[in-house]
């Protein structure tokens, strides 16, 4: 049952504040009220899976431009090389046979490669291998022939969305995923964000305040007393699992980490979505155990008036508590442009260096929008064992909208909806955004979010890019190199140099090289 | 390295160098004598054929590369060979080959720190020498075959390790050349056993990248030292 707001919301509302957003009015400073969000129920109905969708608007990588729908016109990929087929002749096919039956699609036998008992016929690159194929089986002195299928590493995820993941080929993560698949549960990433879909129940919100989004624009009224289901990411794993560890929010204070937005659970999947389970997608290293730290405010939380707000003593605490309780890697897919330095924030990633603890920050989504820095990455070149990181699109150009700055270290796929449309972003389950984001439907429809029902959803931005980093740095942990500094070093050295030679504000070092650097060195190579 | 394996390595390199040593200071004494003529390159009564096989050790020049690597700068190796006796003097002709295993795992290098990442690589060392030398011989001690020797190597080396594919792998010839010095020591007419030192160097094999070009070693070479087992005049 929902109820309007008492008078008091409405002079909130008259104090319309406008954050990166306009959003909630005067939250929690207007009344002393008790915090305003309880867990009612432990059970939830089972999450709702939406499926994916690819047919979605582009979602914004968190700058004020719109992403273009520029549809792809990559056409498939062949499944065998032209030009050639192989062929096993009899062994008693005498020299005249064989050059007959080659004569028959024009062909002519190339030097026989070393372990094999077959031969390379090369045919017009305009015949079709399965024809020629066909024909060459048909003359009695052929045992067999057929076209050169290309095969992929056998670490390749059966996970029935992958085909969708461009980022994941890109850094020939099959071929990592070789060497390191996936981790394990001794590694624990700290995901500070929006909260992360890791558990089920119902928690009952208030919203005391009309609010609107824009200066002017309609009047959103206050809900009351809402209840809101919340549900564990399917593909993060189920609800009460031992997956998650130490969940912690310092938006609300408590340690119940519901994720209001969505950019969590995404950037969460990114790092360790559950791989090779015949369902949805992959993440980088899917066997680690994920650590949520709420440290930033969706805007429900705003609308429900959160005690706190992602200020920078806000995320330093969360730092400090992922490094205290036994994270390995934290992910901060956040960041602030306003004001000056970090220093809180900066002592304590130091800190969770000190504690063994890899950082990877993301670099900004402002190049397309002033190119204002991340305060928050500006001191990783100092740090060692913090990583500033940039976006690449699936061309594996800089995405439109990555800040370039001195302090960018390293590039990961982000996504670039400018360049290949909505399946040019980053695939990842994360709550359905039809059903949480209600305050951007018309005021008529507006209502309380859901946050039990996900989708697959493709996002863009640094805060997609990071995450590849973490997942990455979680890997290079399981291989062996335990240190801050020696992670960046490596990731550093492996790096695939991408813009002007050697280091450039764009890319960094160069974009992120997970199967070479987890090979490591030979003797002479 | 550790303490134990230098301490091995060491014996066995004093060994060597004290049977060389010995060898040389026998030398030297005859030499010294009012009598020089007892010392001479006695010729041989014709073309002498034998052959031989051979066990030993290893101390590569590129000793933190492959410390890294295998866990240590030094290894056995065996081996075998044919020497032939030209008849002219003390001259002989050589040709041998022996070969370096070692198992390990691909690291990361951190400064000073070596950071194993668990995937296996083997590395074979196959050099083939041919040399050429001279036997000295002594009247006095007949049984007593000391000899020196120089020539040219062919350095076969192979890398694998898993998760490489066949370009990432290692598997290539190179050249350089090699001095040795040893004595041998006649049981019989036909059969003796020999100590040698032997000293190779392998330039610009190594280096371009992996841990030797992190350790800036180029030289695939080392000092051997060998055992042998001769069968033949």
């Amino acid at each position: 049952m929902y109820h309007l707001s008492p008078p008091r919301a409405r002079t909130g509302a008259a104090l319309v504040a406008m954050l990166a957003v306009w959003t909630a009015v005067g939250h929690g400073q207007l009344s002393p009220a008790p915090t305003a969000k309880a867990m009612i129920q432990e059970a939830a109905l089972p999450p709702i899976d939406r499926g994916l969708r690819d047919q979605d608007a582009p979602r914004a990588a968190r700058t004020r431009d719109d992403a273009d729908r520029v549809r792809s016109s990559e056409g498939s990929i062949l499944p065998y090389v032209r030009g050639s087929i192989i062929v096993k002749f009899k062994d008693d096919a005498t020299r005249g046979a064989i050059t007959a039956s080659t004569a028959q699609v024009s062909g002519t036998i190339a030097d026989r490669t070393s372990w094999a008992d077959f031969d390379i016929v090369d045919i017009p690159a305009d015949l079709n291998p399965e024809t020629a194929s066909a024909v060459m089986r048909l003359r009695p002195d052929v045992e067999y022939a057929q076209p050169r299928y290309r095969n992929h590493a056998m670490a390749r995820p059966n996970d029935t969305l992958y085909g969708s993941q461009w980022n994941f080929p890109a850094i020939d993560m099959e071929r990592a995923w070789d060497i390191q698949p996936g981790a394990t549960p001794d590694i624990i990433v700290a995901v500070l964000d929006s909260g992360m879909a890791f558990r089920s129940g119902t928690v009952r919100y208030n919203s005391r305040f009309a609010f609107r989004l824009t200066p002017g624009g309609p009047l959103y009224p206050a809900l009351g007393q809402v209840d809101v289901p919340f549900a564990a990411a399917p593909e993060l794993g189920p609800s009460g699992s031992p997956r998650f560890v130490a969940p912690r929010d310092f938006i609300w204070n408590d340690d119940l980490p519901v994720d209001l937005d969505g950019h969590g659970t995404h950037v969460a999947g990114t790092v360790g979505q559950l791989t090779n389970n015949n369902a949805g997608v992959a993440g980088m290293a899917y066997n680690v155990r994920l650590m949520p730290v709420k440290v930033i405010q969706a805007l429900w939380d705003e609308i429900f008036s959160s005690p706190f707000e992602g200020t920078d003593d806000v995320v330093a605490r969360g730092v400090r508590y992922a490094a205290d309780n036994g994270a390995k890697v934290i992910n901060m897919s956040i960041g602030r442009e306003e004001g000056g330095p970090a220093t809180a924030v900066t002592d304590a990633i130091r800190y969770a260096i000190s504690r063994g603890v890899f950082v990877a920050v993301a670099s900004g989504n402002t190049r397309a929008d002033g190119n204002q820095q991340n305060r928050l990455a500006q001191p990783a070149p100092d740090i060692a064992g913090m990583v500033a990181v940039a976006a690449v699109g699936r061309t594996l150009d800089v995405a439109f909208y990555s800040t370039t700055a001195a302090y960018v270290e390293l590039s990961a796929p982000g996504g670039d909806q400018r360049q290949g449309g909505v399946s040019a972003g980053i695939l990842q389950q994360t709550l359905d955004l039809d059903l949480l984001e209600t305050y951007a439907r018309p005021v008529s429809q507006y209502r309380p979010p859901r946050a039990d029902s996900f989708a697959y959803e493709f996002f863009q931005g640094t805060s997609m890019a990071t995450p590849h980093v973490s997942g990455f740095a979680a890997l290079l942990m399981q291989q062996g190199i335990t240190s801050p500094a020696a992670i960046e070093a490596a990731m550093k050295q492996f790096s695939t140099d991408r813009g002007t030679a050697g280091r450039d504000d764009f890319y960094g070092v160069g974009l992120i090289n997970p199967r070479a650097t987890l090979r490591g060195l030979g003797l002479a190579r | 390295m550790s303490a134990l394996t230098m301490t091995r390595h060491l014996a066995t390199a004093f060994t060597a160098m004290a049977l060389i040593a010995s060898v040389g200071a026998t030398s030297a004494q005859a030499q010294s004598k009012p009598r020089p003529r007892s010392v001479s390159a006695r010729p041989s009564p014709g073309i002498a054929i034998g052959g031989y096989g051979m066990f030993g050790r290893i101390s590569f020049t590129a000793a933190e590369s492959f410390d890294a690597i295998v866990g240590g700068p030094a290894g056995p190796i065996r081996g075998g060979g044919a020497r032939i006796g030209l008849g002219l003097g003390g001259w002989f002709f050589d040709v041998g080959a022996w070969r370096f295993e070692g198992e390990g795992e691909r690291v990361f290098v951190f400064g000073n720190e070596v950071i194993p990442l668990g995937i296996p690589v083997e590395v074979k060392v196959t050099p083939i020498e041919i040399s050429g030398g001279w036997q000295f011989r002594f009247r006095r001690l007949p049984k007593l075959i000391p000899y020196a020797a120089g020539g040219i190597t062919s350095m076969y080396y192979r890398e694998t390790s898993e998760f490489s594919t066949s370009l990432e792998n290692t598997d290539a010839f190179f050249n350089g050349y090699h001095l040795l010095g040893g004595a041998e020591y006649k049981i019989t007419r036909w059969l003796g056993v020999a100590g040698e030192a032997a000293w190779t160097t392998i330039p610009d094999a190594i280096g371009e990248s992996g841990v030797s070009a992190a350790f800036n070693e180029t030289d695939l070479g080392g000092t051997t030292f060998r055992f042998k087992i001769t069968i033949g005049r």
